[in-house]
């Protein structure tokens, strides 16, 4: 059983509050994959990352269809936070029943807490030629991480957890 | 339809890049590439050390689709996607993927996110990109 640990926690939120921008990959259930660079990211619990369904396209039409899903750490890179989490996710999207259950986790305490997300940690950070002119949330995707393995230059592929 | 990156997606692609690679039954595998050996209109060839290549290599055994995007400050500057179908050659201890790029998408959040590029012609899509961005790595 994966726990996120402190130094992870810290390293899993919103680039401007001294996180990280992340990779979410995932695929179509006959395996034709895609890789996309998130802004929103946090943890929940010991074992669950939260990403933003802003603008997702064929990540969100991967999700339905296959849960299998990976996080990892895309910049800062080669500064101590090289990992990778992997696990099974879902797309909570608003219209969820309340007591939607995601391995132990509600719809609503995911929707309730980061439903609207630019509102919670808005993207001042974001260079003006990238940020988003309007924002457009629909849901929150949880991963549950079953898995933590490192992208450290040297130690790729080596599980720590 | 013939493929053409831009110059500065060709520049952008050299600082290395974090690659997904599936089954056949659609579980992903994340590795990094940190040297990246040659990048021309529609191939790019990752030097991938073994350890990298550890991460990937049963999947793209049963399944050479490869989906990549810049690492490190690329991850924000460098909004775009790409996919392509890989195959590997051994040189030495190195591993060396080429991806034959097929397509790739912008990934700028907003209007443009999911928009396909390759489908443009390239001039086209080179005029499209230098009113977004003009900014070449560091």
């Amino acid at each position: 059983m994966v726990k996120l640990t402190s130094e992870m926690k810290e390293g899993l939120r919103v680039p401007g509050k001294g996180g990280s921008l992340v990779y979410l990959a995932t695929s179509s259930a006959d395996g034709k994959p895609n890789i996309a660079a998130m802004r929103y990211i946090d943890t929940f619990k010991d074992d669950k990352l939260l990403i933003s369904d802003m603008f997702l396209l064929k990540t969100k039409a991967n999700l339905k269809e296959n849960p299998n899903c990976i996080i990892a750490i895309c910049h800062p890179l080669d500064s101590g936070r090289d990992w990778v989490f992997k696990g099974k996710a879902i797309d909570i999207e608003y219209g969820f029943p309340p007591d939607f259950d995601w391995y132990g986790v509600k719809a609503k305490e995911i929707l309730d807490g980061w439903g609207d997300w630019h509102q919670k940690e808005p993207p001042d950070e974001v260079p003006p030629d990238v940020v988003y002119s309007k924002p457009a949330q629909r849901g929150v995707v949880v991963l549950h991480v079953e898995e933590i393995y490192s992208i450290e230059k040297g130690k790729v592929g080596e599980k720590l957890q | 339809m013939t493929v053409k990156l831009t110059d500065r997606m060709k520049a952008w692609v050299k600082i290395g890049c974090h690659l997904n690679v599936a089954s056949k039954s659609g579980v992903p595998f994340v590795t990094v590439s940190r040297n990246v050996k040659s990048v021309s209109d529609d191939e790019v060839v990752f030097a991938l050390s073994p350890d990298e290549y550890s991460v990937i290599e049963s999947a793209l055994a049963e399944n050479p689709w490869v989906a990549f995007g810049v690492s490190r400050a690329g991850g924000i500057r460098a909004c775009y996607q790409f996919k392509g179908k890989g195959n590997v050659d051994k040189e030495g201890d190195i591993y060396n993927l080429k991806v034959k790029i097929s397509e790739f998408y912008c990934t700028k959040p907003g209007c443009y996110a999911g928009q396909r590029l390759d489908l443009k012609p390239a001039q086209e899509c080179e005029e499209w990109e230098h009113d977004l961005w003009t900014d070449l790595p560091k």
